[in-house]
């Protein structure tokens, strides 16, 4: 155990004043050597400290300490303080892909089949209702009201409504990274938990594949492509690849685990670096192969005691402090100003509908109105997958697209910074949150 | 089929024996030579076998600058440990032997490579003094009680003569590469490492759980790095400033991030290393400047170690023997030098690595370790 004083100032004051010479030192760098060399190395750093601190005090008033790091980077970022800059922030984003296979292999290790195997079918009916739901009143919403959005006329009704299901697919998606960051920085275990963490997992999973058709349709609806018979080989390549590809590094992993189990965080930081180089090599999608690597450790072959959970807590840390420092500082305040008013609307429409859907979805799957009922909190999330499919969007359909990737980034921007404090305040609600730690002692006593 | 019996012919051990010893001041002792490592980097680095690509080396930059760091941290660590023990006498011999090497080393090249006119990324008396600078680094072998105090002392001060070379190694790549003007860039880099230290010294033993400890320890070497890199100054002057700060502040903090940073010493020094090996371009001119590096470091070494015998009152033997194998800050200096160059041409880097593989090889075959033994308490 390492928490000893060093000396007799105030544990709040001393990491105040650790953070305002942090800052007082970036600033004077910054200011003394304007255009310096290298930043990432600097900014990494500067992330790690600075960030770090802002989470902790984030998770003294309640409220998740990645909002804490994405505080800092919206506050440190390219449009603020600039202690950050663009070029940093950009650089910043290396981390990305390795993050997502950590954060996703942790969301595997907390999807125990056998403990999930009878909410599998309501969980099942209130993740298709809300995504379909969802999609289907976007788009019509969409289609209707176009004309008076700030976007760029697509053309005729076909043309307008593959533009709706197309940005209707983007508002509507959610982010399971964010979500599961918030599930383990809170130690968070129960029914909203899993049933959020469940809902999640599968509309990235069918996201794939309403995107792949809504931009099918708009190309045809545009003339610039016939429909590809190719597609769904292409779509069950990338989900069942990506399944199988996880599932294999899962099985190795575990192996490892049997019968090496030494130096585990360094293991399990390399088998993230491998998912992250791997699977885009491969087409595959990074969220699903690291999920079904937890998922084939935690179902398989579990590891016995703490070690995992205890190398897991070491390594995700400092990863995920500069993953959402990072994107913090990547956030598009410029297109939020630009396109604001509009964004807080469909922001609010989005909000209304995820809750109304899950609402009714929650009645008709059986489910107990507590916490269930809650489970809107926790989608309304949006992050980097997002931002990606709106990038494609844009290079594809320059003439409406590139005015939807604005919303788009506006549209992420609030939602990355409301969804984990409404998520982890709907935990809170629950009662869900440090039931994890709580609940590992209970498991190791349990039989087997 | 060799025999038992005495005075029969027998096989030379395989694989020989080697002594331990430290990489660098600070370091703990270890019997693999660290220039193994660059014998691995030369194998799977673009002239090897290409697993290592130059881009893939190119990537690695920024965690040479934190390996550079921790290095200079862990030399501070060290030097702070030397001054509990009152080696300042040591110091100062230390001081001289550096000083002597240096000029030794620095002239030679000076002369030779003026006369021989070899195409150099840099100019020449800069070039000669930066490998002098790099030649003077020792690795102390590790000795035991039994071998006396004056074996004790000559390592110490072959330990000791890494700090002139990070320090004077620090000034010169602010000259070099500094971004603001050397002055400055030497006073930000120093000004930081300051504040730096002051913020790990409020934070790192208040952290709430283990996982945080290490984000700060982390943070504060990669910071210390980072501030190097974005100055294109010296990291391992950095950390070496912060590292003296944690040695004399109060509260063990010291103690604390020294023992997270041991155990990844070894990884750190085996990036450096396997960088270096994989960043040597094989040229004549290569191979004439690693050469003379080598004869006049030996040159240089001896000299200065009959002069420091007498400063210390040692006998020179011993000390030439403490001096002689080459250490890594040599390397490590050369790779941060690198940094601010050209990355386009790597004479520097490439011969100061040959000639530390060499010295050691030297070192081995003339018997300098035959007195030491396996363990010290």
């Amino acid at each position: 155990m390492v928490r000893v004083q060093t000396t007799s100032l105030v544990p709040g004051a001393a990491r105040g004043g650790a953070f305002l010479l942090i800052i007082a030192m970036m600033f004077f760098i910054q200011r003394l050597a304007p255009g310096g060399g290298v930043g990432l190395v600097l900014a990494l750093g500067f992330s790690l400290i600075a960030a770090g601190l802002l989470g902790e005090a984030a998770d003294r008033i309640r409220l998740p300490r990645l909002s804490g790091y994405l505080l800092f980077g919206l506050l440190c970022g390219p449009y603020l303080l600039n202690l950050i800059t663009a070029s940093m922030a950009r650089d910043l984003q290396i981390v990305n892909a390795f993050a997502i296979a950590l954060i996703a292999f942790v969301a595997g290790l907390e999807l125990n089949l056998t403990r999930l195997r009878p909410q599998m079918r309501p969980m099942l009916i209130v993740g298709g209702l809300t995504l379909l739901g969802g999609l289907a009143a976007l788009t019509v919403l969409l289609w209707v009201a176009w004309p008076w959005l700030p976007l760029p006329d697509p053309g005729p009704p076909v043309s307008r409504l593959a533009a709706a299901l197309v940005t209707a697919a983007l508002i509507v998606s959610f982010s399971p990274t964010v979500s599961i960051a918030v599930i383990a920085e809170s130690r968070a275990r129960g029914p909203l938990s899993e049933l959020t963490l469940a809902i999640v997992v599968m509309a990235d999973l069918a996201l794939i594949f309403v995107f792949a058709l809504a931009m099918q349709l708009a190309r045809w609806a545009e003339g610039t492509g016939a429909a590809d018979i190719s597609l769904l080989a292409l779509l069950s390549w990338e989900v069942l690849g990506s399944l199988a590809f996880g599932a294999i590094a899962g099985a190795l992993f575990a192996f490892y685990l049997q019968h090496v189990h030494r130096a585990l965080t360094l293991a399990l930081l390399a088998l993230c670096a491998l998912l992250a180089t791997l699977s885009p090599a491969f087409d595959f999608e990074l969220v699903l192969s690291a999920l079904a690597a937890g998922l084939v450790v935690e179902n398989i072959a579990p590891p016995a005691g703490d070690r995992l959970k205890d190398a897991v807590e070491r390594g995700a840390l400092p990863v995920l402090i500069v993953f959402f420092a990072a994107a913090g500082a990547s956030l598009q305040l410029d297109a939020l100003a630009a396109i604001g008013w509009t964004a807080l609307v469909l922001a609010a429409i989005r909000l209304g509908l995820i809750r109304a859907i899950t609402g009714r979805a929650v009645r008709a799957a059986g489910l107990p109105a507590f916490p269930a009922r809650l489970v809107w909190m926790g989608l309304i999330s949006q992050a980097g997958v997002t931002l990606g499919l709106a990038a494609l969007v844009a290079a594809e359909f320059p003439t409406w697209g590139a005015a939807v990737q604005t919303l788009v980034l506006a549209l992420t921007g609030l939602h990355v910074l409301a969804g984990p404090i409404l998520f982890r305040a709907a935990l809170a609600r629950a009662g869900e949150i440090g039931q994890l730690k709580a609940a590992a002692p209970a498991a190791a006593n349990s039989p087997t | 089929m060799p025999s038992s019996r005495a005075g029969a012919w027998r096989l030379p051990r395989w694989p020989p024996r080697l002594p331990r010893q430290r990489a660098a001041l600070g370091f703990g002792s270890s019997a693999t030579p660290p220039v193994t490592y660059v014998l691995v980097g030369i194998a799977i680095g673009p002239q090897g076998i290409g697993l290592l690509s130059s881009e893939a080396l190119g990537n690695l930059d920024a965690l040479v600058s934190i390996a550079l760091a921790a290095l200079g941290v862990l030399i501070g660590f060290g030097l702070g440990a030397m001054a509990r023990r009152q080696a300042g006498g040591l110091l100062v011999s230390a001081t001289i032997e550096a000083t002597i090497t240096i000029a030794v080393v620095a002239g030679a090249l000076l002369v030779l490579l003026s006369r021989w006119g070899l195409p150099l990324p840099i100019d020449v008396r800069v070039f000669a003094a930066m490998l002098g600078l790099c030649a003077c680094a020792s690795a102390a072998r590790r000795v035991d009680k039994a071998a006396g105090t004056e074996a004790s002392r000559a390592a110490r001060i072959a330990e000791l003569d890494d700090l002139p070379l990070v320090v004077l190694g620090g000034f010169t790549v602010a000259v070099l590469g500094g971004q603001a003007g050397a002055g400055l860039d030497l006073l930000l880099t120093v000004g930081a490492a300051l504040m730096v230290a002051a913020a790990g010294w409020l934070l790192v033993g208040r952290a709430r759980n283990e996982a945080e400890h290490g984000v700060f320890v982390a943070g504060a070497i990669v910071l210390l790095a980072g501030t190097g890199a974005y100055l294109d100054s010296s990291p391992l002057l950095g950390g070496l400033v912060a590292a003296l700060v944690w040695v004399w502040a109060p509260g063990h903090v010291d103690a604390r991030i020294g023992n997270d940073l041991k155990s990844h010493q070894h990884s750190l020094l085996a990036l450096l290393l396997i960088v270096a090996g994989a960043s040597i371009q094989w040229t004549i001119a290569l191979l004439w400047v690693a050469a003379s590096l080598l004869l006049f470091r030996l040159t240089g070494k001896l000299v200065a170690g009959a002069v420091t015998a007498r400063v210390a009152k040692l006998p020179p033997h011993q000390l030439a023997r403490a001096l002689v194998p080459p250490g890594v800050i040599g390397i490590a200096l050369a790779l941060n030098l690198q940094q601010v160059f050209d990355a386009s041409d790597t004479l520097l880097l490439s011969a100061v690595t040959v000639a530390a593989v060499l010295s050691e090889a030297l070192a081995n075959m003339l018997g300098l370790d035959a007195a030491t033994t396996p363990e010290e308490s």
